[in-house]
């Protein structure tokens, strides 16, 4: 037993004063932390490295208010007080005090917690009296002391403090101990780190900002947060995540209900929030609680079209069905990120003594923050990174300061960075410590392989890999042969080892696990690991001696029925490399050149040839088999079709092959669902509670009333009950005429649906495990680790559910079922931002690629266009040509309406519009114009610029006739133009842009060092698109919707806009 | 502002103990000469009074006697000014009947009763500060006042309360912990033979974690014995030496 002493606290709480007496524990032996402590400290877990010239010991005041700026991955040797960390859990609550608790784990920050509250030496008792901040400042000042002393004074301790009177007081007190404030010690110490002192300046004005509020009161208080979890309790006031509708921002937003706390059975929808009063404070995805409004008092949301900002008041008539409407009456936590705001122009800046600054967040659902700053006038047109500090009752927009500056509004490099904090994806370059836990593979030390504890496949097996052309991390490889006998096969996939290279919780594995995805943008790619594993030792390359984890099926070879699996780590040596289409091309028997048979002579490559081709056979013979058997299930065809369209685009701009999908894509893919599926099938077995598996929940029924209605349009029956009948009935409705009608149709199906997701074994029933668009009672992800982490957890449980096999005991625990959730968690919310980041760049080249052209003059901004879907004042439409999709007005601004004119063309017209369920007709003078659904017309495409948010295209009738390509001769040419063609395009403007700017301003090569150091492959990331065919489970609808919110049933079912 | 956080990442408690330690225990026994046994225990901030009279005659309704066997008479009350507030009514209410009942069945279990039939045990526990942990300091305090009063029992009482935050099972709460939501445990345990004379719990707690609650709430019982123990005999040493010996 430790010797123990005892303390008396004094507390009052609510209400009362009440007495509180706590004991209060002292010891000797606290952990530093340190890896200089001489004292034989029992420190483990995270240590203060010994190369850093000081520690410092922030004060609680500057661990409060200025934790941003501590949070610094330069700042180093943070020694976190005990003290401060309570302040922090006090103060500022949990959200704060969670990030510091993250801060504090993370091995990449160099910042212990001492605890210096229990340690005897270190501790001093409040004095009667003493005020809290002085005792603080105390506090941290006789751990700083103790600290000092516990290393013998081998580094000196520098205490930070924003109180005047604490450097006075203690600064003469001790030798090795220095005291400064936060400014002085951010300029002596880290001259060279100005972004610290950029946030410290502008979070410093904004808390001198907030000391002189008003007091006029603009919104009702919050509640305390007892009365509305009282009141959540009780079903008087709803909690749910508020979301906010994009196209009407000012006065929409919706309140997702949560789950099924809600005992309220009227209330199976969302809940409106109509005006900025009864949204009282709330952002974008906070956790709110909303009392209902009276019935008389419930609204309608808003089904038209809304063309431009601003325009709030709108008739009754356009409105839907009232719904439950309610106000915001407290917050129950905060969601606020950072957010990329643009600065107005000098013009706009009301008054030149306010220092204060209303600027524009990018994303439209975020309400205008008000910044102080002294740099407005350097900062007019930039976009900049803020965080919201906080919105009080007397304010009508929420305070935030500047964090940094990412650019002029508008350049290339600015938009992209704007793209990927908006998505809170951060990806900074792999640091150097990250970069040595590498194993080295150069010329002149190479890597070797080891077979210890692997079966050695290199002489036995024929392993290829099938790729797109010039793909770099091959992370797959097949193997197919017969067996001894001739009555089995053998069936093998090989994936890359990445495990082996990276051990769980090295900093490798904790960056691959933060970014948990490579994220695809439509001119670059951020990879997920560094480079010397995902293109060199972790790719399955050809000719070489690599790693893998295979499974190997015995089959029966005439029913192709599995007898046996076998899992395994294995070291493989690939054959061929092969591409897509030099597979399909053997397969065909037609004559091809692989390339790693060049050098034989005729006679021994064509045996070798006859080998590779006959694997091949083997291989498409067995994926049909599998192929067909989840087909009888069930499976659905649906993303398949929606990307091979962006593929055959690619295909034709690289003009590498024929526009027909291959069939060797099917087979590739299908024998990697098959792998995903028992390495699924052996991971749940082995551990039912906590494995990671991904499930594609069945959809609502109610989602498909869109699908349905349109289907019907065109004489089709769709039938939704189950996913077979869904596969079967979209097969059948294929108009000849058009190819087109069942692709939309499929498109239309895929956004009912939801989205797949990784979830862990435990914490949901086994009947919900059913993955709905691909058929299989259990789906993982197994076959891409280089490139997703999910791959990489499975890889590690497969390992530990082999050993387990082998009879001893998995080498470490297990992640418990609750940790694999919040694994899974992450994962997906990563896996949709890196799918929202990739579509709003690929949209954000579209609009560059659209800028330069006039929209009157240029042919490449007239388009063939097909209606989707009707709405009350215009209609969605899809244009092929660019794979774009966009809404079209037949009513503007003034009430005007589009009419026809003799021969097609379309002009504005006074008028009205009537809606019909297929159809939408404009009546006036000049006579009647009907558009109805899948119908072609013509539209001109333009660009509708944007200050402070993303550029958007802006979509017009020309006629409702199909367009004609003036040059029909070149119909094969322009026809397949796409998004790909567009990015090229662009990156090449911008790059010949970039480069007479250089020459011009003589700036040396600066520019062009950012692409290098930001562009990690050039060209367009054919493979990515390429991968999705083969793997992903379905597309985000989102992705696919306009709306943000998702679901049909919430927020954006009835509205499109182009603001 | 955020709950209580009870453990803290470093492993830490609100008071600065580690998971399984104990707070400190200062016991005293004999401090009144009237009665047959007495004892004066703190755990902590937790202290309580327990005094034993007996074994004597049935009082009271003569119905009530055991032929075989002596009856065990508890009475559990909390001093008026033990809580932070003033408490209204110091015994008689639900709470104290129901720890009332729990004291005898504990010390049916290990007073040596049958040596003592038609007879009668009284133990009276009175807690003076409250801090968490209250049926096990009674049941600590008056072991050993039983042990002054000179009566047999099988071996020392011990109880303990365990808790369970983060996975981790808690040993001897004290009031903020115990407050903090989470389910608890208590158990008085026979030491050296390792039975159980009591367990009670009234809140969810899954049973895969029920193992480990009980191993820990059983060493940290052990863990009062041994002091319990210490104090025994540092009283029978002063009172040796009184008595002149």
């Amino acid at each position: 037993m430790i010797k123990t002493e005892k303390i008396f606290h004094l507390k009052s709480s609510r209400g009362w004063k009440v007495r509180v007496v706590r004991e209060h524990y002292l010891r000797e032996h606290v952990p530093c932390h340190s890896s200089l402590c001489q004292a034989g400290c029992d420190n483990d877990g995270k240590l203060l490295s010994e190369d850093v010239t000081h520690y410092v010991f922030p004060d609680v005041g500057v661990v409060v208010d200025y934790q941003e700026v501590l949070e610094f991955r330069e700042l180093r040797g943070v020694v976190f007080t005990q003290t401060a960390c309570h302040a922090v859990q006090h103060s500022k609550g949990r959200r704060q005090y969670n990030r510091l608790r993250a801060l504090l784990k993370d091995p990449r920050h160099d910042c212990v917690l001492f605890a210096n509250e229990f340690q005897k030496n270190a501790y001093c008792s409040r004095q009667k009296g003493e005020s809290q901040d002085i005792w603080h400042s105390r506090c941290v000042h006789s751990a700083a002391v103790w600290y000092h002393d516990h290393l013998a004074g081998v580094k000196p301790v520098v205490m930070i403090t924003e109180d005047a009177s604490a450097v006075a007081q203690y600064s003469s007190l001790h030798s090795g101990i220095y005291i400064v404030s936060m400014q002085e010690y951010l300029q002596n110490f880290w001259p060279e780190l100005k972004a610290a002192q950029d946030l410290y300046c502008s979070v410093s004005q904004a808390l001198q900002v907030k000391e002189s509020e008003g007091t006029e009161r603009e919104y009702t208080e919050h509640l305390p947060s007892e009365v509305l979890e009282a009141g959540v309790k009780s079903g008087r006031y709803i909690q749910g995540t508020l979301n906010v509708n994009k196209h009407r921002a000012q006065n929409e937003a919706f309140v997702r209900l949560e789950g099924s706390s809600n005992k309220n059975t009227d209330l199976n929808s969302d809940v409106l929030v109509s005006g900025g009063k009864s949204r009282n404070r709330a952002v974008h995805g906070d956790m709110v609680v909303v009392e209902l409004l009276p019935r008389s008092e419930w609204r309608g949301r808003v089904t038209a079209l809304s063309e431009g900002q601003g325009e709030d008041k709108l008739p009754e008539s356009t409105q839907s069905q009232p719904m439950p409407t309610g106000r915001v009456v407290g917050i129950l936590q905060r969601n606020w990120r950072d957010y990329v705001v643009t600065f107005p122009p000098k013009e706009e800046t009301q008054s030149r003594n306010s220092r204060r600054i209303l600027a524009t967040p990018w994303d439209q659902r975020i309400p205008k923050i008000r910044i102080s700053t002294q740099q407005a006038d350097a900062l007019q047109d930039h976009r900049v990174v803020v965080r919201i500090d906080s919105w009080e009752s007397t304010s009508l927009y929420p305070n935030g300061h500047s964090v940094r500056v990412l650019g002029r509004a508008g350049e290339l490099e600015t938009e992209v960075q704007t793209i990927l904090i908006e998505n809170c994806v951060h990806v900074l370059p792999f640091s150097e410590a990250q970069l040595r836990e590498m194993p080295a593979n150069s010329p002149e030390k190479p890597w070797q392989a080891d077979t210890a504890g692997r079966r050695d496949l290199r002489e036995s097996h024929l392993v290829f890999s099938i790729d797109p052309r010039g793909c770099e991390d091959v992370d797959d490889t097949l193997s197919v042969r017969s067996l001894p006998g001739g009555e089995r096969l053998e069936l093998g996939v090989h994936i890359a080892d990445v495990t082996h290279f990276v051990r769980e919780g090295s900093l490798t594995d904790l960056e691959a696990r933060s970014r948990a995805t490579t994220y695809y943008l439509a001119d670059r790619r951020y990879d997920m690991l560094p480079a010397v594993l995902s293109a060199d030792l972790c790719s399955l390359l050809g000719g070489v001696d690599r790693y893998a984890m295979s499974v190997l099926w015995e089959l029966d070879a005439r029913t192709l029925a599995v007898h046996k699996v076998w899992y395994g780590r294995t070291l493989i040596r690939s054959s061929y490399q092969l591409h897509y289409e030099l597979a399909q091309a053997l397969l065909n028997g037609e004559p091809a050149q692989v390339p790693e048979l060049m050098q034989l002579d005729p006679d021994q490559r064509d045996a070798k040839l006859a080998q590779l081709t006959e694997a091949l056979e083997m291989l498409t013979h067995v994926a049909r088999h599998l192929r067909a058997q989840r087909d009888r299930g069930g499976a659905l065809e649906l993303e398949g079709v929606e990307v091979r369209a962006q593929l055959d685009e690619d295909k034709n701009i690289t003009a590498l092959v024929p526009r027909q999908p291959l069939e060797v894509h099917e087979t590739v893919a299908e024998c990697m669902i098959h792998a995903n599926h028992w390495v699924a099938r052996k991971i749940q077995e082995s551990f039912p509670q906590q494995s990671l598996l991904r499930h594609h929940p069945p959809p609502r029924q109610e989602f498909f009333c869109e699908l349905v209605d349109c289907a019907k349009a065109r004489g089709f029956t769709i039938n939704t009950r189950s996913n077979k009948d869904l596969a079967e009935s979209l097969d059948q409705a294929v108009d000849p005429k058009d190819p087109l009608v069942n692709r939309l149709l499929r498109v239309m199906a895929t956004q009912a649906m939801s989205n797949a997701l990784y979830f862990s074994t435990g914490s949901i029933p086994q009947d919900q495990y059913y993955h709905y668009g691909l058929a299989l009672d259990r789906y993982t992800h197994f076959t891409s680790p280089i490139r997703r982490y999910a791959d990489v957890v499975v890889h590690r449980l497969l390992t530990a559910a082999i050993s387990l096999d082998q009879g001893s005991d998995p080498s470490k625990t297990l992640a418990s079922n609750k940790e694999l959730e919040v694994m899974a968690k992450h994962i997906n919310k990563k896996n949709q931002a890196a799918q929202r980041t990739q579509k709003l760049s690929t949209e954000l080249f579209q609009c560059l690629y659209f800028k330069d052209k006039d929209p009157l003059t240029d042919p490449c901004c007239v388009a063939d266009a097909v209606v989707y879907s009707i709405r009350t004042n215009g209609f969605l439409v899809f244009i092929p040509q660019y794979g774009l999709k966009g809404a079209v007005y037949v009513k503007n601004r003034e009430g005007q309406v589009v009419s026809a004119r003799p021969g097609g063309a379309c002009e504005w017209q006074s008028g009205s519009v009537h809606r019909y369920p297929d159809r939408i007709s404009t009546v006036c003078s000049a006579g009647t114009i009907t558009f109805s659904l899948f119908q072609h017309i013509t539209v001109r495409i333009s660009v509708q610029p944007s200050r402070c948010h993303s550029d958007s295209l802006h979509l017009e009738v020309l006629s409702n006739t199909p367009h004609h390509s003036p040059e029909p001769t070149d119909l094969p040419g322009p026809q397949p133009q796409g998004r790909t063609h567009l990015v090229q395009e662009v990156v090449r403007l911008a790059e010949e842009a970039s480069q007479q700017a250089q020459e011009k301003a003589a700036q040396g090569n600066r520019l062009s060092r950012e692409e290098r150091a930001f562009r990690q492959t050039k060209g367009p990331n054919l493979y990515s698109l390429l991968e999705e065919v083969r793997e992903l489970a379905l597309m985000d609808p989102q992705a696919c919707g306009d709306g943000g919110g998702g679901s049909g049933l919430s927020g954006e079912a009835g509205c499109i806009s182009s603001a | 502002m955020a709950g209580l956080e009870l453990l803290s990442d470093q492993g830490y408690r609100l008071d600065g103990r580690k998971a399984t330690e104990l707070r400190k225990v200062q016991a005293r026994m004999g401090v009144f000469a009237q009665a047959d046994g007495s004892a004066y225990i703190e755990q902590g901030n937790t202290k309580a009074l327990a005094v034993v009279y007996g074994p004597h005659e049935m009082r009271g309704s003569r119905s009530r006697t055991l032929h075989d066997r002596a009856v065990i008479n508890c009475q559990y009350s909390m001093a008026t000014f033990s809580t932070a507030e003033r408490k209204r009514r110091p015994h008689g209410d639900r709470k104290s009947t129901e720890m009332s009942l729990h004291l005898k069945q504990t010390f049916e279990a290990a007073v040596m009763t049958q040596l003592y039939p038609r007879s009668q045990i009284d133990i009276y526990v009175k807690v003076l500060q409250a801090d968490g942990g209250n049926y096990s300091v009674c049941v600590n305090a008056a072991t050993l006042a039983v042990i002054d009063a000179g009566i047999p029992m099988r071996d020392y009482v011990c109880a303990c309360t365990v808790g369970f935050v983060d996975e981790t099972p808690l040993a001897d709460l004290c009031f903020a912990e115990e407050s903090g939501g989470g389910s608890s445990l208590a158990l008085a345990l026979l030491p050296r033979g390792g039975q159980i004379a009591l367990l009670q719990m009234d809140a969810r707690l899954h049973q895969d974690h029920l193992e480990a609650l009980m191993e820990a709430a059983m060493t940290a019982c052990k863990g009062v014995s041994k002091v319990l123990d210490e104090v025994v005999r540092q009283h029978l040493q002063e009172v040796s030496v009184l008595t002149g010996e």
